[in-house]
């Protein structure tokens, strides 16, 4: 049985998101970051990363780090087609998923969420924040470009979906950013899929 | 004939190890990230992120996000076996990779080396580069539980390890901390590669 290790509204509602898309049989914990439980030796012991998500699998083993959970749930599901077959349809969904993961979110929305990972000085914290912000617009400005007119990031409903949906939730949702029109259509499509309307009430989120 | 937008000591150097590893024809278009080069609207034209690597392809489309630039050299290249066929071990050179990148280079790293990108007060910088080298360490010392008894970080040699490489080179080269044991002796092994060789003589390196 798999078991997803989450916390409501992070990037692990990605992971969330697939594990519903596919129907797969799965429990969830949920690892609250509020009191920093993902530092305490019980979770540690799980994953030393100290991060979500993170996905057990029935044997035991542990898979961190959102593209490769995503790809390897993907690969094992391969009727539900959610990650393209071409080489060129593979390398543009794996582009975007690093884009989200290594900038958008750790350097944007890091930033704007937990100002004083970077700054003690609540005077900073500000700018701390702005940057931030513009480091989320600037991303969600080049994955709308990316979307171009499409329903999904590759054309067909992919991993990479679920992954802007989180920042699209955040950004939309905790933070009230503007979101540009092709991100918006997007978000408002995300949402009325059934699997990410279970995961969302799953995690208690509206 | 195939571009590698580069910067001197910048991550693009694992991508120049993987077009080396891959027996690719390229040429090297180096930027001068003193002079803010990458922010001109030259370079701004072939990547609006600003950023290296990207790779100008043969047919001139641009790919950017070193996980994505990496696994289309490895999928393109099949029979120098860079990334594993296998789902499972996908996963895991994925896993490996976004964990060089995404925490290793872009939160740890980056938090030691540009503390000016987050704090303007001196103070503060200094807090900041104790954290990140503290981060850094944390993750080497999770690479070199991974490393126990392996040549390469997921067993077989694949673009994880080209990711581990430049971290290492930074943390050797540029901070001269030590390694610690298992990743040390992965590093001296990437140094015997030819393909490591070339960008170690680009880069100015013994």
């Amino acid at each position: 049985m798999l078991k997803l290790y989450y916390w409501p509204g992070t990037c692990s509602i990605a992971i969330h998101i697939l594990l519903e898309e596919i129907g797969v049989a799965y429990e969830r914990q949920t690892v609250d970051l509020g009191q920093k439980q993902q530092y305490s030796a019980e979770f540690l012991a799980i994953n030393p990363k100290g991060k979500v998500p993170a996905l057990v699998r029935g044997d035991g083993s542990l898979l961190t780090e959102v593209p490769a959970i995503a790809m390897w749930l993907a690969a094992t599901a391969p009727s539900f087609h959610l990650v393209p077959d071409d080489i060129e349809g593979r390398t543009r969904v794996m582009e975007i998923m690093s884009y989200i993961a290594g900038t958008v979110h750790i350097q944007g929305a890091a930033r704007a969420w937990r100002p004083a990972l970077f700054s003690t000085h609540r005077e900073e914290q500000e700018a701390v924040v702005a940057r931030g912000r513009e480091i989320v617009l600037q991303g969600l400005d080049i994955l709308s470009d990316a979307l171009d007119g499409k329903e999904y990031l590759a054309g067909e409903y992919s991993i990479a979906d679920p992954f802007l949906f989180f920042i699209e939730y955040w950004a939309a949702e905790k933070v009230g950013y503007p979101l540009p029109a092709n991100i918006d259509a997007h978000y408002n499509g995300m949402r009325k899929r059934p699997a990410v309307r279970r995961a969302l009430a799953a995690e208690g989120l509206a | 004939m195939t571009t590698l937008m580069y910067a001197k000591g910048t991550c693009a150097m694992g991508i120049q190890v993987l077009l080396e590893e891959a027996g690719v024809a390229y040429e090297l278009k180096k930027a001068d990230f003193s002079k803010g080069e990458q922010h001109t609207p030259e370079f701004r034209a072939v990547n609006p992120k600003g950023k290296v690597p990207a790779l100008v392809r043969d047919d001139g489309s641009v790919l950017t996000e070193y996980g994505a630039i990496a696994m289309w050299l490895a999928m393109t290249n099949p029979d120098k076996k860079l990334v594993p066929t296998d789902p499972e071990a996908l996963a895991r050179v994925i896993e490996a990779l976004d964990f060089a990148v995404g925490t290793l280079h872009m939160l740890s790293w980056r938090m030691f080396r540009r503390p000016d990108a987050y704090s303007d007060s001196d103070d503060e910088q200094a807090k900041l580069k104790v954290r990140g080298k503290e981060a850094v360490e944390k993750g080497l010392a999770i690479a070199n539980e991974q490393l126990a008894g392996k040549d390469w970080i997921c067993g077989d040699y694949s673009i994880a390890d080209s990711a581990l490489y430049y971290v290492e080179f930074w943390v050797s080269e540029v901070a001269k901390w030590p390694l610690p044991a298992n990743v040390q002796a992965h590093y001296e092994r990437m140094k015997q590669r030819p393909a490591v060789q070339v960008s170690r003589k680009e880069e100015g390196a013994a």
